[in-house]
């Protein structure tokens, strides 16, 4: 179950008013690489996770990432709660504002609502945490991406602080994948699914999965 | 800053870090000294958590509630000032 905190993982209080850039930022809401996906992906692959570990990562990172997603929503929140319609028609802002005015919706920075086709959960834990390295990556990128245009510093702040999560997910996700092959018969990483094929386990440690 | 946000912040420092701590230990469950840094900031935690209820509200449902359902109460995480 999940339970709520009255709280932010990282504090956001943002003072002025950018509908230009929460136009971008709303991406790591509901975009390819955003914060809904990114938990959807790891909340739905533990299911299938053969090992303790890999079961208790996916779960706390996925956790976390509705976090972060808060945060994103937080700033977007922020960055247009003020607007006067000139602000709006000036920023390009009247695009999105039509549609939702000033909540706050799903959707990557081009106005694509978000997918469930942004994330993958193939039953296949080699296959899954592949996808999570590389989820980390693109995340990064795209806050590095939203970084170039953003002069802000209390909006900085904050998509700094993601950033730097998705490169310590990164490493966590790297040493699941370690775990698990080191756990495996070496010459058959890639001809079984460990969670499918239970006889792919070294037999000397294997453990009641 | 205002108290509460001083305070506030100052929590989620700690909380962070525990969170940091807890997702590291999921791939290194053995890790001795790092389990004893998590109980660390875990004590230091708590009473700040403790002041921060008492004075602004509760963090989490769980908490006591005599007169008034205190959960109601702005600000609420996404607020910028303490909206009434």
């Amino acid at each position: 179950m999940f339970v709520y905190e009255k709280q932010l993982q990282y504090p956001v209080k943002i003072k002025i008013t950018n509908p230009a850039l929460a136009k971008l930022i709303i991406s790591q809401y509901g975009g390819p690489d955003g914060e809904l996906g990114a938990s959807l992906r790891y909340l739905s692959q533990r299911f299938s996770m053969p090992l303790p570990e890999l079961k208790a990562t996916l779960t706390d990172i996925g956790t976390e990432e509705l976090g972060h997603l808060e945060m994103i929503g937080a700033i977007v929140y922020q960055l247009t709660k003020d607007l006067n319609e000139k602000q709006i028609k000036e920023a390009g802002f009247d695009q999105y504002f039509v549609d939702h005015t000033a909540g706050i919706y799903p959707s990557s920075a081009a106005g694509v609502p978000f997918t469930a086709a942004y994330i993958e959960s193939k039953g296949d834990p080699i296959t899954d945490l592949h996808e999570d390295l590389a989820a980390e990556q693109k995340a990064r990128t795209t806050y590095d991406n939203i970084i170039r245009f953003c002069d802000d510093p209390d909006v900085l702040d904050p998509i700094r602080f993601l950033r730097e999560r998705e490169v310590v997910h990164y490493q966590r996700f790297g040493e699941n994948l370690r775990l698990l092959t080191d756990k495996l018969d070496s010459k058959n990483f890639y001809a079984f699914n460990p969670s499918f094929d239970k006889a792919c386990f070294k037999k000397a440690r294997n453990r009641k999965l | 800053m205002t108290e509460r946000e001083i305070l506030l912040k100052k929590i989620s420092t700690y909380k962070f870090a525990i969170i940091d701590i807890q997702l590291f230990l999921d791939t290194h469950p053995d890790d001795k000294s790092m389990l004893n840094k998590l109980n660390e900031y875990k004590k230091t935690v708590t009473p700040l958590v403790r002041e921060y209820e008492t004075k602004f509200g509760p963090l989490k449902k769980s908490d006591e509630n005599n007169n008034t359902w205190l959960w109601v109460k702005n600000p609420w995480p996404w607020d910028t000032e303490d909206e009434k």
